[in-house]
C-alpha cells in the first residue's frame, strides 16, 4: 500500500503544475508508461474435487507490482496499448471448510494485455479520459505450497504442489491521462478482467477458480 | 526512438523472463515445531502393541492390511500418517506384548509385556492398545474372557492387554515425570470398546439398553476427565481428541440387525455427547469430530475417493493378522508381492477397523483441524 500512496502522490503534486501548450497524444505517436499496477482477484472457486474433504475451497489475495506499457496512437483518438510488467505474487488461502487455516501457497502470474483504446477531447487537451477492451493472456507459475496444503491433501506423503496454468481472458477499462508538458504525463486506470482458471495438485484434485480481478494503476508516462 | 527501444526491450524480457520458475512445495515445516507425539487410545491408535507372539508370525500388528506400503500406502495407521506430516519419526508401542491362553495359542516366547518407554531407555511414545476402553481393565481379546466352553471367545485366548486409557496416561505420567511438554502433540481416541462390551452385554441379556446407553455417558465424562486433570492439567499444550466415528455404520453393526445398530447409534451419540460436553474448552485442545466425518464418508463416498464403505477387505476376522496375502479377491493384488491398490477405495479392513486409506482419510481430517487451529 505504501508504494501505491506513493503513485498517488506524484500524481497529485504533478497536477499542481501548469499545463504544458505542446501537442499531445496524436496519430503516430509512441508513448509508454512506467507505474504501479494493483491486481484485486474477486475470487469464486469451486470445491476441491474428488478425493478430498468436502467444501475445501480458496480465496486468491490481491498482489501488487511494477507496470510498463508501450501504446500506439493509430489516429488522434484511437490507440493501441501493450500492458505487461513484472510479475504478481498472489497468496492462496484456504476458505470453506478450511477457513482459519490461512496461507496454503502462493502463486506467480503474469498477464501481458493488448488494448484498444479510444480517448476523448481533443489531442492536446490537458486531460483525456479513455475507454479500452481487449485481450488478456495469464500465466500462472512458481507456485509454493505449503505444510498445511499437504497435511490436508496427501498427510504423512509428499509434499503437495500446485499446478498452474495458462488462461485467456479479456479485460475492459477506464482511464484518464493529465499532460504536464510536451513529453511527460501521468495516466491512472481502472481494469476490470474477465477470467477464469484451474489449478490442479500434484495429488490429483482440481479447483476452478472464477478470477475476475479488478486491478488499479497509476504511472507516469513519456510521449516521443 | 533508442530509448523506446531499450524500454521495449525491457518490457519483453520482463514479461518473458518472469514465465520461468516451477512450482515447488514450499515451506513443508509445521507452524509448531513438535519433538513427539504421545498418543492414548484404543486399537484405531494402535501401531504393533501385540506385534509379539502368533501375531507378529503372521506378520500382523496393525488393525487394518499390515505391511508397510501393502496398499501402495506409505503408512497404515492415522497416527503414523500424522506424526510423517509432523515431520516427526513413526511412532511405535511404548508397551508391547500378549497373554495367550496355553493350549489354545501356540506360545512363541517374546510375549512378556514389555514397555519401550522412557522407563526402559526407549523413545516410544503411542500407548494405544487394540481392546483399551476407557476405564475398564478387560477390553475384547482379554484373555479373562476367555471361556473353554464357549466356542465365542475363541478370539479372546490370544490374550491382548486391553490396558484403558486410563493406565495408559498413568504409565506415561509415571515414567515421564508426571509432565507432558509444550512440544508434544498428544492425541486421545477411544470409546469403541466400551461400545462393543455393553452391546455385546446386551445381546448377552446381562444390560438393559437403557443401561448399556448410560454406561457410554459413563464413559465419554471419565475420558473428557482423563483429558482434563491427567493431560491438560499436567502441561500438555496440543491435545487433539478425537470423538467417536458412528459405529452404527460398521459392517459388525449392519451386521447385527436393525434394532442393535440403533442401540449402538445410541451408545455412540451418549458417548460423544458426554465427551464434548465434559472437555474443558482450552485453547490447548483440539476436538476432531470424526462421528460427522463418519457419516458423510458413508452418504458422499466418492468424494473421499472411496467406492465400498461396506465390505470388509479382509478374509481373517480381526484384521490384526490382516497381510496383502488374506484379502478378499476383489482387492487381493495382482501378483504376489505387489500392493493391493484396489484395497484403497475400501473403507473397512474388518468389521470394524478402516483400511490404510481409511486411516489416511481420518488423518486428513485431523491434519485439517490442526492447520486451521494454527499448529500445522
Amino acid at each position: 500500500m505504501k508504494k501505491h500512496s506513493i503513485a498517488s502522490a506524484l500524481v497529485a503534486t504533478a497536477a499542481l503544475c501548469g499545463a504544458g501548450a505542446a501537442q499531445a497524444q496524436v496519430a503516430g505517436q509512441f508513448m509508454v508508461k512506467l507505474g504501479w499496477n494493483k491486481i484485486m482477484p474477486k475470487v469464486r472457486s469451486t470445491e476441491l474435487s474428488a478425493p478430498a474433504l468436502p467444501g475445501s475451497t480458496i480465496d486468491i489475495k490481491s498482489a501488487s507490482a511494477l507496470f510498463v506499457t508501450a501504446t500506439y496512437m493509430v489516429t488522434d483518438d484511437f490507440s493501441v496499448e501493450l500492458l505487461g510488467g513484472l510479475p504478481y505474487k498472489h497468496d492462496i488461502i484456504g476458505t470453506g471448510s478450511v477457513q482459519g487455516v490461512g496461507k496454503i501457497g502462493s502463486i506467480h502470474q503474469i498477464s501481458p494485455t493488448v488494448m484498444l483504446q479510444y480517448r476523448f477531447m481533443p489531442a492536446d487537451a490537458p486531460f483525456r479520459p479513455y475507454v479500452g477492451a481487449g485481450p488478456t493472456f495469464a500465466k500462472f507459475y512458481g507456485s509454493r505450497g505449503s505444510a498445511a496444503l499437504t497435511a490436508f491433501t496427501n498427510p504423512g506423503g509428499p509434499p503437495t504442489t500446485i499446478g498452474g496454468d495458462t488462461e485467456w481472458g479479456a479485460t475492459t477499462e477506464v482511464g484518464l491521462s493529465y499532460k504536464i508538458d510536451k513529453h511527460w504525463f501521468l495516466d491512472a486506470a481502472l481494469l476490470k478482467t474477465f477470467i477464469n482458471t484451474k489449478a490442479q495438485l500434484s495429488t490429483g484434485q482440481t479447483t476452478k477458480a472464477r478470477l475476475n480481478p479488478v486491478a488499479i494503476n497509476a504511472s507516469i508516462g513519456y510521449a516521443f | 526512438m533508442k530509448k523506446f527501444h531499450v524500454l521495449t526491450t525491457a518490457l519483453a524480457a520482463a514479461v518473458f523472463l518472469a514465465g520461468c520458475g516451477g512450482n515447488e512445495a514450499g515451506d513443508q515445516t509445521p507452524r509448531v515445531a513438535f519433538t513427539s507425539m504421545v498418543s492414548f487410545g484404543d486399537s484405531l491408535s494402535d501401531v504393533g502393541s501385540y506385534a509379539v507372539g502368533v501375531v507378529k508370525l503372521q506378520g500382523g500388528g496393525h488393525y487394518s492390511i499390515n505391511g508397510k506400503g501393502a496398499t501402495g500406502l506409505l503408512w497404515t495407521n492415522w497416527t503414523e500418517f500424522l506424526s510423517a506430516t509432523l515431520a516427526l519419526s513413526a511412532p511405535c508401542a511404548a508397551e508391547t506384548g500378549l497373554t495367550p491362553v496355553q493350549g489354545a495359542v501356540p506360545i512363541i516366547g517374546d510375549e512378556t509385556p514389555t514397555f519401550h518407554d522412557a522407563s526402559n531407555g526407549g523413545t516410544c511414545t503411542n500407548y494405544a492398545q487394540g481392546g483399551a476402553r476407557v476405564t475398564s481393565p478387560v477390553g475384547p481379546g482379554n484373555a479373562a474372557l476367555f471361556n473353554p466352553n464357549d466356542q465365542s471367545t475363541s478370539g479372546d485366548a490370544i490374550g491382548q492387554l486391553t490396558v484403558p486409557v486410563k493406565t495408559q496416561i498413568a504409565n506415561y505420567l509415571a515414567h515421564n515425570g508426571g509432565k507432558f511438554s509444550s512440544d508434544q502433540l498428544v492425541t486421545v481416541f477411544a470409546g469403541g470398546n466400551d461400545i462393543f462390551m455393553n452391546a455385546g452385554g446386551v445381546l448377552a441379556g446381562l444390560e438393559t439398553p437403557t443401561q448399556a446407553v448410560g454406561a457410554m455417558t459413563q464413559a465419554g465424562t471419565e475420558l473428557a476427565a482423563y483429558v482434563n486433570t491427567q493431560i491438560l492439567a499436567n502441561g500438555a499444550t496440543h491435545v487433539v481428541v478425537v470423538n467417536l466415528p458412528d459405529v452404527s455404520l460398521t459392517p459388525y453393526a449392519v451386521g447385527a440387525g436393525a434394532v442393535a445398530q440403533g442401540l449402538i447409534k445410541n451408545m455412540v451419540v451418549a458417548f460423544n455427547t458426554a465427551l464434548q460436553a465434559g472437555v474443558t474448552a482450552s485453547a490447548n485442545l483440539v476436538y476432531v469430530d470424526a462421528y460427522a466425518a463418519s457419516e458423510d464418508q458413508a452418504t458422499n463416498k466418492l468424494q473421499y475417493g472411496l467406492t465400498d464403505v461396506s465390505t470388509p477387505t479382509c478374509t481373517s476376522s480381526s484384521s490384526l493378522v490382516c497381510t496383502a496375502n488374506t484379502l478378499i479377491p476383489a482387492v487381493a493384488p495382482a501378483a504376489s508381492g505387489a500392493a493391493a491398490t484396489a484395497a484403497n477405495t475400501y473403507e473397512y479392513a474388518d468389521s470394524v477397523h478402516p483400511t490404510p486409506y481409511g486411516y489416511r482419510l481420518l488423518a486428513e481430517l485431523v491434519s485439517e483441524q490442526l492447520a486451521i487451529k494454527g499448529w500445522l
